[in-house]
């Protein structure tokens, strides 16, 4: 079974991508705080993860920095979920190495497609 | 027992939730693409929009004729008769524009409305309602696995219907708007022509002459259809020529062509009041303009407006091509080498080569 690591500080986007993914089979671990991250992703071995741009302590896109930086677990796409819409942020994420690049509110639907697209049906 | 029915209330809201959060991200993708679009277009992407949300097979959006009495198909995708209309009687996707509200008909095939329309067996009907009238309904047919049409497909369609009716009703406010300005800017040129017996039809040939260039350029259409307005309103300033110049069966002194000369500048300046044409008063202002710098202003190459580069091809060209007092009209072939000679001197070598690919096609 794959499976997708999910870091954002809103409840409500977690629970609603665990639930979307449960149901297609695939298997979730849901992060609230951005700070654990690291070591989880590390542990985990996700298929792919899923980070929320803006979140205190430590942002999606220094995540996905230090993720990329790290040679165990630098293969393992990224997608950024983000209210900033404008192209330049686009840019900046997708030079930092994020697979894709998803802005704020996103179809559940979509999402669940660009997942499978991306890993699979493993 | 208790934590069961907690988790499953939960995971029923986080469904609802999820739901809602659909909507959201659908209206906020529609609002967004609908702003810009013409009439065909936005109902094009409603067909697709619907495909899409909705995973269903079929789609289609539908208008009311003008009498009011029939519904026609402007745009669809999947089971469906271009040609297809709907009377207006005792009819499913009437009852439901009359009472302004979406129904659903599952298994369609086991009710009376089994006929209804061929090869179809579940059925969503949602008005499409503008801000002043009924534009129309979207009709979604057959769910890809075969589901049934659920309360909350219902919802999404309602709010693609309701970005669909503002925008549509926007888009033919516009496109209104834009029929009577071109109308007043035709009977306009049309008082400039009645006065001059050598110019009559001089100005819609340029026009369509320009618009075609413009098209084997790939110009855009908003580009289009200011090209469209300065075309139409090129020689608007020889409204202020003496009529005797404009009418002189004979060749014209020096002082008359200078004369004649001034109407690029005096059409600018009629029109200057009008902040919204800046481009197209550019236009004609410089539509006699030479490529290698030797028109009225002096202006080259780049300097000149495109429109203008344009307009003087196609201007040019009217011109070779028609009857003058002094001379007889040459003919197309001639005219097209006369064009050609210049290209590089007189005209842009880019506008030559679409003019080119227009005339050979």
């Amino acid at each position: 079974m794959s499976k997708v690591v999910v870091v954002d500080d809103e409840p409500f986007i977690l629970m609603m991508i665990e639930d979307k993914l449960k149901k297609a089979k695939i298997d979730v671990v849901t992060l609230r705080e951005s700070r654990n991250a690291l070591e989880v992703i590390r542990k985990e071995r996700p298929d792919l993860v899923i980070l929320d741009w803006m979140m205190p302590e430590l942002s999606g896109i220094e995540l996905c920095k230090r993720i990329k930086e790290d040679s165990d677990i630098s293969d393992i796409p990224i997608f950024m979920l983000t209210a900033k819409g404008q192209d330049s942020d686009e840019q900046l994420g997708l030079q930092c190495g994020v697979a894709r690049y998803i802005t704020k509110p996103f179809s559940p639907k979509s999402l669940l497609e660009l997942i499978r697209e991306t890993i699979g049906n493993k | 027992m208790e934590t069961n029915n907690i988790q499953h209330d939960l995971s029923l809201t986080v469904q609802e939730l999820t739901g809602a959060y659909e909507e959201l991200s659908l209206l906020y993708r529609i609002s967004e693409i609908y702003s810009t679009l013409s009439i065909d277009e936005i109902c094009s992407r409603i067909v697709d929009e619907a495909v899409g949300t909705l995973s269903v097979k079929t789609a289609a959006v539908l208008f009311i004729d003008e009498q009011g009495e029939s519904l026609y198909t402007m745009s669809h995708k999947g089971n469906w008769d271009s040609d297809r209309r709907f009377a207006r009687d005792n009819d499913i996707i009437w009852n439901s524009i009359e009472a302004k509200k979406p129904s659903a008909f599952c298994r369609i095939r086991e009710t009376p409305h089994r006929d209804y329309i061929p090869r179809i067996s579940s059925l969503m009907v949602c008005p499409i309602l503008g801000k002043k009238k009924v534009v129309g309904a979207i009709v979604v047919a057959d769910k890809e696995l075969g589901e049934e049409f659920f309360s909350n497909d219902t919802k999404l369609l309602m709010a693609i219907s309701s970005q669909a009716g503002l925008a549509i009703e926007n888009a033919s406010l516009y496109s209104e708007l834009e029929t009577l300005l071109v109308g007043a800017i035709r009977c306009l040129v049309k008082a400039l022509e009645a006065t001059s017996q050598w110019t009559a039809g001089h100005t819609e040939r340029v026009t369509e002459y320009a618009g075609m260039i413009g098209k084997f350029m790939d110009l855009e259409p908003e580009m289009l259809e200011k090209l469209k307005i300065c075309s139409l309103l090129h020689d608007i300033g020889k409204i202020a020529t003496p009529k005797e110049i404009l009418n002189k069966g004979a060749r014209l002194t020096d002082s008359e062509w200078l004369e004649i000369r001034r109407h690029p500048i005096v059409g600018a300046e009629i029109l200057g009041e009008l902040k919204q044409f800046k481009d197209v008063i550019l236009g004609i202002k410089f539509h006699h303009e030479h490529w290698d710098g030797q028109g009225i202003f002096g202006l080259q190459r780049d300097d000149i407006p495109l429109m203008s580069r344009i307009l003087s091809v196609a201007d040019t060209f009217d011109a070779l091509t028609s009857d003058r007092p002094y001379r007889p009209k040459k003919s197309k072939e001639d005219a097209v080498k006369e064009l050609v000679r210049c290209s590089g001197s007189q005209f842009d070598p880019v506008v030559i080569e679409a003019f080119l690919k227009w005339v050979r096609t």
